[in-house]
């Protein structure tokens, strides 16, 4: 399903160049549970990114479903965030004046949808997510947690083929780390899309299926887990 | 989509509060300022037309050019039958009325009969007796009344206050007017002085007395005569269209001047004029126009300047957002054009509530006015003493459409930084 083959990034900083990837190459497949480990700057949030269509990768291709990323315009990039792509943030990020469901409504009115066809769909997700009885409750009213889940909802709602989820626990404690690991794993596997992670939380490696870890830019490993 | 951002707007104070307020009290100024000078402006052209020009103004070309002498023998005859032509042929929103200038000399006698004071006064011949009078409405003559009351017979007379003041004239006193007839002889005869009016403005407070039509042309020997027809147009009717009414008469009265009435000779036709062709009005208009223009730019640009400030500064607040919304997909277009229709709400809202406060004001200075009379007692011109506001569909206009100009150019303008921003840039702010 997603293909990346040699990709690099440079940044540059005044007349300073940092390389942030180097030569990375990895296929993910459709339903992968997967994560990026690996210490601080060693280019996980960046490969996220990169994947993403956040960033232009400085050289190499990424290939999603066929399509080369590497020469779509910014819009394009845009449309094909919006069509493949969900993202939980380490922060949740929801949109503070909203409420849980109109958070979760989002993306499908980025999409054209009419809120009206996607009510009960938007509420059997939230349910799902367990916060049935806080869907009209803005961020503020919510827990860490409750609001990690509704960022997983709005991440969902589209249906996308591949989640990413940058960091997802680092803001949470224990109990509500595995709740939102478990809730994810039970989406994933219920809805087939693919969960990329960026993580150095070892709560989180316990559930991947695969990690790969990069250090200083590069793959140092890719292991499948049992 | 836009029941999503209309959502936002309203529970963000940070958002509405201060483009709203900046809106508000733009559109406000800009009603009130437009609506006090656009009823000062009409408010002369309305006085002007009233007691001088009327809207439009038939006359004799030689009396016009030269009507500062009042050349009486330059008048216009066949008074019923140009009152026919007019009524038959010109707008039926136009009234006509008839009026005769004349000047003379105001002798006022002792109890002996010799002279206690005089002076030169320009007059006006009108219908002023009671049963057909439309003038007494149209000049207010009954609210103006400072002493005595209106004529109710033949031979009487009113006064400025300030030309009683300055004869020493008394109610129902007598004096004499001394000038020339039509036919350049010496005309004298009594009037009796029946009420002091205020016109409220000075110039004829000073100078002027009415007297009926009818007895104009019999002091001047002027049967069937009159100096002037004057048109006056309902409120109405906006001052733009003042040129197209003139323009549609004048094809008309050109074709009757093929077969004149009879008294008319050749050099003595009638030409047709606006109000605005007189008195330097047109030059007035113009300066008013330009000074609403100026105006207008000024003030969208003033509140673009602000608007885009309050954009910039909403901008560093939803740096968060903006960068979720185009990680989610939203373009920038897209984003842009949110945030186009997020500031044209509050705009709309600002408008609103500009216009309701701008129209109040204008609307209590249309009905109430400022008093300036001290002001232009020293002064010729055609002013109210009480300057008035007026409340039009266009000084709205005027208001509003700064208001929603202003509103997108500033969002357009702090818009502009986060189109010039990549993606991974504000991304990477919103992680931060």
């Amino acid at each position: 399903m997603l293909e990346l083959k040699n990709i690099g990034k440079i940044y540059h900083a005044g007349d300073q160049e940092f390389l942030a990837l180097r030569d990375v190459s990895l296929k993910v497949e459709t339903g992968e549970f997967m994560a990026f480990v690996g210490p601080s700057g060693s280019g996980k949030t960046t490969l996220l990114n990169l994947i993403g269509g956040l960033d232009r990768p400085t050289s190499g291709d990424i290939i999603l479903d066929g399509i080369n990323f590497s020469d779509k315009s910014r819009d394009e990039l845009s449309f094909l965030r919006r069509k493949y792509f969900g993202f939980v943030f380490q922060s949740h990020n929801l949109l503070p004046v909203y409420s849980v469901y109109e958070n979760v409504l989002f993306p499908l009115l980025l999409n054209g949808e009419k809120e009206l066809e996607v009510r009960d769909k938007i509420m059997g997700l939230v349910e799902q997510v367990g916060l049935g009885p806080e869907a009209h409750k803005k961020p503020h009213e919510l827990s860490g947690g409750q609001c990690q889940r509704a960022a997983i909802a709005r991440a969902l709602v589209k249906r996308p083929k591949l989640i990413l989820a940058d960091e997802p626990t680092a803001n949470l404690d224990a109990e509500n780390s595995y709740n939102i690991l478990e809730l994810m794993l039970d989406l994933n596997r219920k809805y087939g899309a693919a969960f990329i992670f960026s993580t150095h939380d070892e709560k989180v490696t316990r559930y991947l299926k695969r990690e790969v870890r990069l250090e200083d830019g590069r793959i140092v490993w890719d292991r499948e887990k049992e | 989509m836009i029941r999503w951002l209309i959502l936002g707007v309203a529970r963000d104070r940070t958002r509405l509060l201060f483009p709203w307020l900046v809106t508000t009290v733009g559109v406000t100024l800009m009603i009130t300022l437009l609506g006090f000078i656009e009823g000062i402006f009409m408010g002369m052209v309305d006085m002007t037309a009233k007691l001088d020009t009327g809207h439009l103004r038939l006359v004799n070309k030689p009396f016009y050019e030269e009507e500062h002498l009042n050349p009486l023998d330059r008048a216009l005859a066949a008074e019923k039958e140009t009152k026919n032509w007019l009524t038959q042929n010109s707008d039926s929103k136009i009234q006509w009325t008839p009026r005769i200038r004349w000047a003379a000399l105001m002798d006022v006698p002792d109890e002996n009969g010799e002279t206690r004071s005089q002076t030169p006064v320009t007059g006006m011949g009108l219908d002023v007796l009671p049963g057909n009078s439309s003038e007494i409405n149209r000049l207010g003559l009954e609210s103006s009344l400072v002493n005595g009351r209106l004529p109710e017979r033949s031979h009487e007379m009113l006064a400025g206050y300030l030309l009683a003041e300055s004869l020493d004239l008394e109610i129902d006193g007598t004096v004499t007017l001394l000038g020339q007839s039509f036919d350049g002889g010496f005309a004298a005869d009594n009037y009796r002085v029946v009420g002091f009016v205020k016109f409220g403005v000075a110039a004829m407070d000073k100078k002027m007395a009415l007297v009926d039509l009818g007895d104009a042309q019999t002091t001047f020997y002027m049967e069937d005569m009159v100096t002037d027809w004057l048109g006056f147009l309902p409120p109405k009717v906006p001052i733009f269209d003042y040129d197209k009414i003139k323009s549609d008469l004048q094809s008309k009265l050109t074709k009757w001047m093929q077969t004149p009435p009879g008294d008319w000779v050749e050099d003595d036709f009638p030409i047709l004029l606006s109000v605005l062709d007189q008195r330097n009005m047109d030059q007035i208009f113009r300066t008013f126009l330009m000074v609403r223009k100026v105006l207008v730019v000024i003030f969208t640009f003033i509140m673009s300047l602000v608007l885009w400030n309050a954009g910039l500064l909403n901008g560093i607040h939803r740096y968060g957002e903006i960068g979720l919304r185009l990680a989610l997909g939203e373009t920038h277009g897209q984003l842009l054009r949110s945030l186009m229709i997020e500031s044209l709400i509050i705009a709309a809202l600002g408008c609103l509530a500009g216009s309701l406060l701008g129209g109040a004001f204008v609307y209590y200075l249309q009905e109430v006015g400022v008093n300036m009379g001290d002001a232009f007692v020293q002064t010729g011109m055609m002013f109210s003493d009480v300057m008035r506001g007026r409340l039009t569909p266009s000084g709205f206009l005027y208001g509003i459409v700064p208001g929603l100009a202003a509103s997108v150019l500033g969002t357009l303008a702090a818009g502009a930084a986060i189109y010039k921003r990549s993606t991974a840039e504000l991304f990477r702010e919103l992680e931060a």
